[in-house]
Parts: structure tokens; C-alpha cells; sequence
């Protein structure tokens, strides 16, 4: 399946953008759960310093209770230095397990209960070894016996023992969650990373088939470009070879026509000669009244030289035509000569080899070129220009001096225009294109001409890489514009 | 040519028949009386000047002036000239080629051939009969070899 380039772009995008969210996510996730981590691990940290105050605060009660017993049974005074120590700890121990149960308001009871239950036991003790420092040693006893110091001892080491419990199993719950938890993490960095990679992969998959596919739309493209080419070539050299083709057939079939013209024309003057004798003949016998030789002196005198004429003037004009049609084939294949051309020069050399004519008929030029220097063939374009001057001459209107104005300008693409405005006859409408033709000719005839000087300037110009086109208005003007490029192009145009 | 022991002989090959009526007209116009044997193709005027076993040597003490048109029917008259030009029998008679072609290509041709003089048929009349009186002339002064 071709990628075309934008969904290729389309597809490259959705990757990226599939491999941000997962990015995204992963990281979102990881900051998610080492929050979660933080609060777990202070959940521990508070259980342990819960668990560590009541058994201090647990182990400080056994003490003193031990101490006030030792003391009791034996009454040695080493048991009161402890009972003292443990005794005078205790407040701050309570402080401390009140501090972290703060924490649980629904503890409070308990916890003011146990104050109570301590102070209790405090008194109790305080009492049996008051009575025993003061010997009365049985009563002591007796108190002890009573097990309310006992009963005060079970409660507090029954609601510790609870707290240690508690802390415990919240110590334990913590780890739990704190394992999943890594669990988590660990699954979603493998799921994340196995995203990432496969979108990395699609994109690279994408970016190396789309390569390939331009790299195959490449050399396509270069191997339609050398056929492209090869075509253009071989079309070339074909016209080459027709337009070769038509100019040799043009002069071989002016060759070949010339010579039965040469026949036609010293035949008909070696029958004019012939005339000519037998007319001085029938001249000198002039008094005969022979009716024969009267036909045959009218014959001689008028018939022969009229038809001899007539065949002289239509071979003369056959000729022309010949020599019409030998000139378009020989300027086709008259190599031309790509050279420095000053148009301006070149205009005003035309129009001063017009200007005599023009001085007879009170018209004038204007010229008005002002073109840069250009590479072109100079006798084309000389040939070109003279014609188009003297045509304007030859076809000028005869009641109104003539008017010529030549105008110059530069045109996209490297080309020169150059345009040749008269205020002649100008060309009727239908004959627009037949002016260009070999033989036709437009108007009046009252000028003598085969009908070549346009069908030639059109082939020179085309020759010259331009094109000639006309606009007129029938009696009041003709404009030729002459496009031509900046520089004539040698081997695409001459033969 | 009359103080030539042989006379000369001029072959005119000329597929046109009027042509060849106008040549001969007006060379003897001119004056110049000698032989002329016209051929109206390539083949026959070839089969006269070298024999039937090509060699030339049929032509060998003639005293030839060869006037050679380029257009025939079944050869061309570069051919012919050559032919007579790489001939060691015929190489020395001098070849006027009287064509209406011309070619710059084709007279340059004729010349590097061997041609001797190369001219081009006026279509006007009066230019035609004129060059050829004047080739007439030149006909009556100009010294032939014998070819060997």
C-alpha cells in the first residue's frame, strides 16, 4: 500500500502523539505512586514511634511494679532506686504516647482513662512502700493482696498491649501496600515501555517504508525523465528529418521544373526568330492580292507574336514562382549565424534605403526602437525589416502621405518585440492569414509581385526562433509585431 | 581546333532533348563545327566512352570535350564524372558540367572530382544562349589533349 505523503505525516503524528500520552502517563504514574510510597512510609514511621511509646511506656509500668514488689518481699532499698527511676519516667512516656495518639481523636477516652489508671497504680505503689518504709510491713501486704493495684495493672498493659496490636498490623498493612505499590510501578514502566518501543518502532517502520517509497518514486520519476527525453530526441530528429525532407523536395522540384523552362523559353525564342524571317518574306511580297498570303501575312505579323507573348510573359511568370519557392527553400537551408545585432542600427539603415522612395510621396519614419543589443542572424533580420519597409511603401494609401512608425520593446521570457505600424491600405479581415501564404496576395493589384515577401518574412522569422503576427484595419492601417529571442538558439531552428 | 591534327569530338550528355537542341544551336552559332555525338542517359553514354569492357581503352587517341548535365534518368552525372575522372584513359579530357542545379555543395563536388568547369543554366534565354556561344568560343581556342 503507497503511503502518500500526508498519511504518512497524519500516521508519523498519531505515533508521536500515542507515544507522548504513554510517556506521559508513565511519568504521571511514577510521580502518583512515589507520593503514595511517602505516605505509606510515614504511616509505618508513625506506627513504629506508636508501638515504640507504649511498650516504653508498658516496660516503665512492669519496672515499677517489680521494683515496689522486690522492695515489699525483701525491703532492700536497691529495689526503690528503680521503682524511683521508672516512676519518674513515666509522665514523659505518657507524654509521648499521647503525643503520637493524637492523631486518633477516638482515643482520647481510652487515653485520659489510662492517666488515671497510672496515677492509680502510681498512688497504690506509693502507698504499699510508704507503709513498708514505715514498718508496717503486713499492711503493705494486705494492700497488695486486695489485687486492686493488679486490676489497675492488667487494665493498662490490656489497652497498651491494643496499641502495640494495632501499630503492628498497621505496620504490616503499610508494607503490604507499599509492595504493591511497587508492583504497580513495575508493571506499568513494563506496559509504558513496551508502548514506547512499539511506537518508536511504527515510526521508524513508517519513516523506512515512506523512504522507500520515495526513493522508488525517484528513480520512476528519473527513469520516466530519460524516456522523456529519448522521446523528445527522437521527435526532434524526426521533424529534423521532414523538414529536411520538404527543403529537398522543394529544390528538386524547382530543378526539374526549371528545365523544361528553359526549353519552353529558348524554343519560343527560336520561333520568334523563325517569325521574324518569314515575316520579312511575306513583307517584301507585298502587292500580292493572294488570299493565302494574306492569312499567312496576318499570321505572321499578328497572330505568332501575340501568342508568342503570351507564352513568354506566363513562362516569365512561372519562372518568378520558381524562383519564389527556390528562395523560401534556400533560406531554409542557409545556415545561419548567430551574431551581435544593434536592431536600432539595423531599422535605421532599412529606413534610410526607404527614405528616397518616401521623400517622393511626402511621408515619413518614425522610429522609436531602443531595444538592447541582441545575438540573432543579421541578414535575416535585415531581410525581415526590408521587406516589411518596403512593403509598407508599395502598399501605401494614395491619398494620404505615409506614416511609419517603428516601436521597440523588451518582453517577458528573453524575447524583443519589434513593431512596424503604417497608415496604408491595410489588410481586409479575411485575408489575415492568407497574406502569410506562398503566391496570395491581398487588395488591389496594382503592384507587380509573386507573393512571396510575407510567406518569406514569416519563414525567416520563425526560422530566427520568433513568430511575425498582424494587426489591420482595411484603409487605415497595418501593424506587423516581430517577436524574436534575445539570443537565437543555433540547431533547434535552422535545418 | 583546327590546327588539331585529330579533331576533337565533343560528347554532350543531356537527358533533355530540347536542351541538348539549344546546346548544339548555339555552339555552332559560335562557330565551332566540330563533331558533337549526344547521349540522352547515363548508360549509353558510358557504354560509348568505355567500351564494352568498361576499360576506357576504346577511347584511347580520341580527342574528347565532354559536356556533362547532372540530372539523368539513370545515373547521376557525379557518377559519370567520376568515372571519367578515375579513368587513366579518359582523366585527361577536360568535363564542362552544364546543370541547372546550383548547389554550393554539389559545384564544390563536381570540382573536387575533377571538373574542369562547372556552369550553371540560365533559365532566361537570352542569358542561356549567351553563356553557351560563349562556351562555343572557348571551345575553338582552348588546346585538348589526345587521351592515351
Amino acid at each position: 500500500m503507497p503511503i502518500s505523503s500526508k498519511l504518512f505525516v497524519r500516521s508519523t503524528l498519531a505515533l508521536l502523539a500515542v507515544g507522548l500520552v504513554a510517556l506521559l502517563a508513565i511519568i504521571g504514574t511514577v510521580i502518583y505512586l512515589g507520593e503514595q510510597s511517602q505516605v505509606y512510609f510515614n504511616e509505618v514511621l508513625e506506627a513504629r514511634e506508636g508501638r515504640t511509646a507504649a511498650t516504653d511506656l508498658r516496660n516503665a509500668l512492669r519496672l515499677a511494679e517489680t521494683s515496689q514488689r522486690g522492695y515489699i518481699i525483701t525491703s532492700n532499698e536497691t529495689y526503690l532506686e528503680s521503682f524511683s527511676l521508672a516512676r519518674d519516667v513515666l509522665p514523659e512516656r505518657y507524654e509521648g504516647l499521647k503525643t503520637v495518639l493524637q492523631a486518633y481523636p477516638e482515643a482520647d477516652g481510652p487515653v485520659a482513662e489510662l492517666k488515671q489508671t497510672i496515677d492509680s497504680k502510681i498512688a497504690e505503689m506509693e502507698q504499699t512502700i510508704a507503709l513498708e518504709q514505715s514498718g508496717r510491713h503486713d499492711e503493705a501486704v494486705e494492700i497488695i493482696r486486695t489485687d486492686r493495684g493488679k486490676d489497675l495493672m492488667d487494665n493498662a498493659i490490656t489497652f497498651l498491649t491494643a496499641v502495640i496490636r494495632a501499630a503492628d498490623e498497621r505496620q504490616a498493612a503499610g508494607v503490604n501496600q507499599q509492595r504493591a505499590n511497587a508492583e504497580w510501578l513495575r508493571w506499568v514502566s513494563i506496559i509504558g515501555g513496551v508502548l514506547i518501543v512499539a511506537v518508536v518502532g511504527g515510526s521508524a517502520l513508517t519513516v523506512w517504508r515512506y523512504t522507500q517509497e520515495l526513493v522508488a518514486a525517484r528513480d520512476e520519476v528519473s527513469v520516466l525523465n530519460a524516456e522523456l527525453e529519448e522521446r523528445v530526441r527522437l521527435r526532434t530528429a524526426d521533424l529534423t528529418l521532414a523538414n529536411d525532407e520538404i527543403q529537398r523536395f522543394a529544390y528538386i522540384v524547382t530543378h526539374d521544373l526549371r528545365a523544361p523552362l528553359v526549353n519552353i523559353m529558348g524554343f519560343t525564342s527560336e520561333l520568334e526568330e523563325s517569325v521574324k524571317s518569314v515575316r520579312a518574306l511575306l513583307e517584301r511580297e507585298t502587292a500580292d492580292d493572294d488570299p493565302v498570303a494574306q492569312q499567312a501575312r496576318i499570321a505572321a505579323t499578328e497572330d505568332l507574336p501575340e501568342a508568342i507573348g503570351f507564352i513568354r510573359s506566363s513562362t516569365r511568370k512561372m519562372d518568378g514562382l520558381i524562383n519564389a519557392i527556390l528562395k523560401l527553400s534556400r533560406e531554409g537551408r542557409r545556415t545561419l549565424k548567430a551574431e551581435r545585432v544593434d536592431v536600432n542600427k539595423l531599422v535605421a539603415a532599412g529606413a534610410a534605403s526607404i527614405a528616397h522612395q518616401l521623400g517622393e510621396a511626402g511621408g515619413e519614419v518614425k522610429l522609436d526602437v531602443n531595444l538592447p543589443i541582441i545575438s540573432t542572424d543579421k541578414m535575416s533580420l535585415e531581410q525581415v525589416v526590408g521587406n516589411l519597409l518596403d512593403n509598407a511603401v508599395k502598399y501605401r494609401a494614395k491619398e494620404r502621405p505615409l506614416r511609419l512608425h517603428v516601436r521597440g520593446s523588451v518582453a517577458p521570457g528573453q524575447m524583443i518585440v519589434l513593431e512596424i505600424e503604417d497608415n496604408g491600405r491595410g489588410i481586409a479581415d479575411q485575408d489575415r492569414e492568407r497574406v502569410f501564404e506562398l503566391f496570395r496576395r491581398s487588395g488591389v493589384q496594382d503592384q507587380s509581385g509573386e507573393g512571396i515577401g510575407l510567406a518569406f518574412v514569416r519563414t525567416v522569422v520563425r526560422n530566427l526562433g520568433g513568430d511575425i503576427t498582424m494587426n489591420s484595419v482595411f484603409g487605415q492601417g497595418t501593424t506587423f509585431r516581430i517577436t524574436l529571442p534575445r539570443t537565437l538558439q543555433l540547431g533547434s531552428t535552422s535545418a | 581546333m583546327t590546327h588539331n591534327p585529330k579533331p576533337v569530338t565533343i560528347i554532350m550528355i543531356e537527358d533533355d532533348e530540347g536542351h541538348a537542341r539549344l546546346i548544339e544551336k548555339n555552339i555552332r552559332r559560335a562557330g565551332v563545327n566540330n563533331e558533337i555525338v549526344p547521349f540522352t542517359n547515363g548508360t549509353s553514354a558510358l557504354d560509348h566512352l568505355f567500351g564494352a569492357d568498361g576499360s576506357g581503352a576504346v577511347s584511347a587517341g580520341r580527342q574528347l570535350l565532354i559536356l556533362l548535365d547532372l540530372n539523368l534518368p539513370d545515373m547521376t552525372g557525379v557518377d559519370i564524372l567520376g568515372k571519367i575522372k578515375s579513368n587513366e584513359h579518359l582523366k585527361r579530357s577536360p568535363v564542362v558540367v552544364l546543370t541547372t542545379t546550383d548547389d554550393s555543395r554539389e559545384i564544390q563536388r563536381c570540382y573536387d572530382l575533377g571538373a574542369n568547369v562547372y556552369i550553371t543554366k540560365p533559365v532566361n534565354y537570352e542569358g542561356f544562349a549567351n553563356a553557351i556561344r560563349q562556351l562555343g568560343l572557348f571551345f575553338s581556342v582552348i588546346q585538348i589533349p589526345e587521351t592515351n
